[in-house]
């Protein structure tokens, strides 16, 4: 088991006859990592088992070196913003991370000090000392998210963190998890949104159904799907000029012109000698006006491997 | 094209403090989204268009129908899926649908057609039959659409319609909202903070902060931009890559590792950037003209400071 | 061949009037209710004990009749159809219609409020007053059909058996049945509807409303016992009502509490009922 690293070694958890997830290898690096799957998938099941709150029927799992039979140990280290929004009744923000604190052994000044630090992380210091149960969606969203950020954790498990939250703080909150990564954490989030999944990942798994159906870096797994050569969208003057050319490329499988006589969808077996290709076709004149993935990221990754229906009825 | 939303001065107050501030606005389109900050205002605005809250003063209109007077004709034109949970646990879907209709006004005969209708429009099968208190998050937002449009109505205000909904189900009603404007028979108005959805279903857009209106964008016209902005995706690309775009005059702006965005300067085409990539060996995997997305337009209005009184700024 | 596109379109039909909207919610609410096996046994053996007392009227009617078939001559019937006759009636009906409120009040706010389906209730033409109309007129409805209707029905019947004389001299009783049996309703259905809007968890409703009954007796004696006062059986809803039955049906028994100060208390129950309705049953909730 790597110091630096979370693995589960082929676990599996049920809770009585109802399958959590099953037979799961995962070695997850530092860095973003999101956990992407329809509602049931074992996300959740993962998220706990993660953070030791349940016990794999089956299986080892290390937290960076640490068996999460371990809890005095485990606890120290990780952090765990749950996707439930209920606190306990009548507390300030600030009372709230404070208490938790105090709980992780930390005497009273520097719990305090970590509970304004966590505060100010997040932007809540105006309303710190105001009852959770007068704040908006979104500050909830963000007190938990200081809640599991204050004592320093090595990992951080957050399900479903920017749910409720206005695009400006999304983008704050995503350029702080950015920074968190940066320092080393393991970030591990798990979203519906896959676009923002797209855009701040380092890699990235797939469950349905409580399998892994996928995990790597996208790109990575992208290729990995072969019965679904890549697709790529040409904008270009004269698409069918450009058809010809690309048929002299053996791993080119497919071109078909775009329903509005503008662009090339070109399906291929090897993108990357592909785009080397039409770096020379560009130059030799094919007049283009843009070109992008069709299905490079993580929506089609999941359409193709999870389905549109999410796997099964 | 007839309006369908007019705000006249509308303010409204919750407690001593006054939530939305002078709106003036006149909002046609066959679907507006409504964007901004939390507490800017927008639940609130919703709450007073259908009449959950009284204004402080001015006042709004709805297909010209006025809010203080004549909240009942509004009613019967609009459809509601509020953000929230709203069901009735022992219920089944159809009879769910069933009773919201009738109490629209429909007859008993008419309501059950139509209620069925609805529900297989937003694709609930033999699930219709079963309670609502043992369906999954998904399927209950379907239904709160469903019992929404069940009556026909003209205008529909959707809040956060994809709140909880895994990637399939957000296609869908995605899906969905674009049928039902493209169908012409009704507007309307979404409220969302994902963007991404707004962009994909609404022709304008309304952004509110701190309780006043701080742009109001058509992103139709938005999107025919300015087509100097160009955005990449490489991979293999190196620091001299962006050095060698710079020296043909182009500033150049390095997002994550293999993301850049430039400007091209004058005489610079898209070939010479090409030219580059071919002798440095990078495959450019995407390229394209960047327009102001939805993203920019908002931030910008976020940085417009809110005027004390009278209407807010107008674009900037 | 032609393929049909479903896709959506706007209703351009004919609209139900506006006034007999509220009688949507009951008529749903008697189709959910009478699923119920249970429920539908209760409410047949609530109209069953009327047929009791009818046969107790026609043996009080007929008894000179029924003792010659025994030989016995010149006996006088022990029972009298008057006041005193209907006034048990009302109570064992009560009783019975208050058991029947203990099942279906509790259910009819609660399940709207606890998962926010008021809101949509609201967002329609629907104005807050027709939603507690519908909602008391389940209850209105089901309980006046176990209380005066059959209560009416006896006194017509026992009119026509007894004569004219006995009508004219009795008429009073029809009124006190009347009333009597609304004032019951309207002061159970309206705790019942305001209990089911203050907890949302049925269950917790119905124990309420149970537990009202029995816990403000036993406090009401306690009260009385412990300050040596007479008025403690002002929050005993069953002294109340005797008290107010006693007056409508003029019988005569020792009461502790006049029957104006029980009319006012339960005036002012009512009253509270309404207030906590009314601040209870709002579309949105606002939270400072």
């Amino acid at each position: 088991m790597s110091e630096n690293g979370i693995t589960f070694e082929n676990v599996s958890k049920f809770y009585g006859d109802v399958l959590g997830v099953n037979r799961v290898n995962l070695s997850i690096p530092p860095g973003i990592t999101s956990l992407v799957g329809p509602n049931g998938s074992g996300k959740t099941t993962l998220m706990n088992l993660m953070t030791g709150l349940i016990r794999p029927t089956e299986g080892r799992i290390s937290i960076l070196g640490v068996a999460p039979d371990q809890p005095d140990r485990l606890f120290n280290f990780t952090g765990y913003c749950t996707q439930f929004d209920s606190f306990p009744r009548g507390m300030t923000g600030y009372q709230f991370i404070y208490s938790y604190l105090l709980v992780h052994g930390k005497p009273h000044v520097e719990a305090e000090d970590l509970t304004w630090s966590a505060i100010e992380r997040v932007k809540l210091t105006d309303a710190a000392h105001r009852k959770i149960a007068g704040y908006s969606k979104g500050m909830r969203q963000r007190i938990k998210l200081a809640q599991a950020m204050a004592h320093a954790p090595r990992v951080l498990v957050l399900d479903e963190p920017l749910n409720g939250l206005d695009p400006l703080v999304r983008a704050e909150t995503i350029a702080l998890f950015r920074s968190l990564a940066e320092e080393g954490l393991h970030v591990i989030i798990s979203s519906h949104i896959l676009h923002e999944v797209d855009a701040i990942s380092d890699q990235v798994v797939l469950l349905s159904s409580g399998y892994v159906v996928a995990e790597g870096q996208i790109h990575g797994v992208r290729t990995e799907v072969e019965e679904h050569p890549m697709q790529i969208l040409i904008r270009c003057t004269r698409p069918s000029a450009l058809a010809s050319r690309i048929f002299e490329l053996d791993t080119v499988v497919e071109a078909r012109l775009h329903n509005d006589g503008k662009g090339l969808l070109v399906r291929t077996r090897d993108p990357d000698r592909f785009y080397l290709m039409l770096n020379r076709l560009v130059v030799d004149g094919v007049d283009l006006e843009s070109v992008a993935p069709a299905d490079d990221d993580v929506l089609s990754v999941y359409e193709y491997l999870i389905g549109p229906d999410g796997g099964s009825i | 094209m007839n309006t369908v939303i007019e705000l006249d001065g509308l303010a409204v107050d919750i407690g001593r403090r006054r939530i939305l501030d002078d709106l003036r606005c006149t909002l046609s389109a066959s679907t507006i989204g409504l964007l901004g900050p939390n507490g800017a205002g927008k639940s609130t605005l919703i709450n007073a268009l259908l009449g959950f809250l009284k204004p402080a003063a001015g006042t709004a209109r709805i297909f010209g129908h006025d809010v203080r007077t004549d909240i009942r004709e509004i009613r019967k034109l609009t459809g509601y899926m509020p953000e929230n949970d709203a069901f009735i646990a022992s219920m089944s879907a159809v009879s769910y649908v069933h009773l919201m209709a009738e109490l629209s006004g429909l007859p008993s005969g008419a309501a059950l057609e139509r209620a069925h209708e609805a529900l297989f429009y937003v694709g609930l099968g033999e699930a219709r039959y079963r309670k609502l208190g043992t369906y999954s998050l998904g399927m209950r937002q379907l239904a709160k659409l469903a019992q929404a449009i069940a009556h026909g109505p003209k205008l529909l205000i959707l809040d956060e319609p994809t709140n909880g909904l895994d990637p399939p189900a957000r296609q869908r009603m995605i899906r969905l909202i674009r049928e039902m404007r493209e169908s012409g028979a009704m507007h309307l108005i979404l409220c969302s903070h994902l963007l991404r959805d707004v962009e994909e279903t609404c022709e304008e857009v309304m952004i509110l902060k701190q309780g006043r209106m701080v742009h109001y964008a058509n992103l139709e016209e938005e999107r025919r931009a300015n087509r100097k902005f160009i955005e990449m995706e490489t991979v293999g690309a190196n620091g001299t890559f962006a050095h060698d775009i710079e020296k043909l005059g182009c500033t150049c702006a390095i997002t994550t590792s293999n993301r850049i965005k430039l400007i091209l300067s004058e005489g610079v085409a898209i070939r010479d950037l090409y030219q580059i990539a071919k002798d440095r060996n990078v495959q450019i995997r995407r390229l394209n003209y960047r327009r102001d997305s939805l993203e920019d337009i908002f931030l910008k209005a976020m940085e417009t400071d809110v005027m004390p009184n009278g209407a807010a700024n107008g674009r900037l | 061949m032609a393929v049909y596109k479903r896709s959506y379109h706007g209703y351009a039909g004919p609209l139900t009037p506006e006034w007999s909207r509220f009688a949507i919610i009951p008529r749903y609410a008697y189709q959910r209710l009478f699923k119920s096996k249970v429920m539908t046994v209760f409410f047949v053996i609530c109209l069953m004990s009327p047929l009791v007392f009818l046969s107790l009227i026609y043996v009080a009617n007929s008894f000179g009749s029924i003792a010659k078939m025994f030989g016995a001559t010149g006996v006088r019937s022990p029972i009298t159809v008057d006041g005193e006759f209907f006034q048990i009636f009302l109570g064992v009906q009560s009783f019975l219609a208050f058991i029947l409120t203990c099942f279906v009040g509790p259910g009819l706010v609660s399940t709207d409020l606890s998962n926010r389906a008021l809101t949509l209730y609201l967002s329609r033409p629907f104005s807050r007053a027709e939603y507690v109309l519908g909602k008391m007129s389940v209850l209105l409805i089901l309980l006046s059909s176990i209380t005066w209707v059959p209560g009416l029905v006896l006194f017509s019947v026992q009119s026509a058996l007894a004569g004219t004389g006995w009508l004219f001299h009795n008429l009073w009783i029809a009124w006190a049945i009347f009333s009597g049996a609304w004032i019951w309703i309207l002061v159970i259905a309206l705790l019942a509807l305001a209990l089911s809007a203050w907890v949302k968890w049925r269950i917790a409703a119905g124990a309420l409303l149970l537990g009202l009954f029995f816990v403000a007796a036993a406090f009401g004696q306690a009260l009385n016992a412990v300050l040596d006062v007479r008025w403690g059986g002002l929050i005993n809803l069953s002294i109340l009502f005797n008290a107010v039955w006693n007056d409508l049906f003029r019988t005569q028994q020792k009461a502790d509490i006049s029957a104006s100060s029980a009319w006012i208390m339960l005036a002012l129950i009512c009253a509270a009922c309404l207030w906590l309705l009314n601040k209870k049953l709002r579309a949105i909730e606002v939270v400072r």
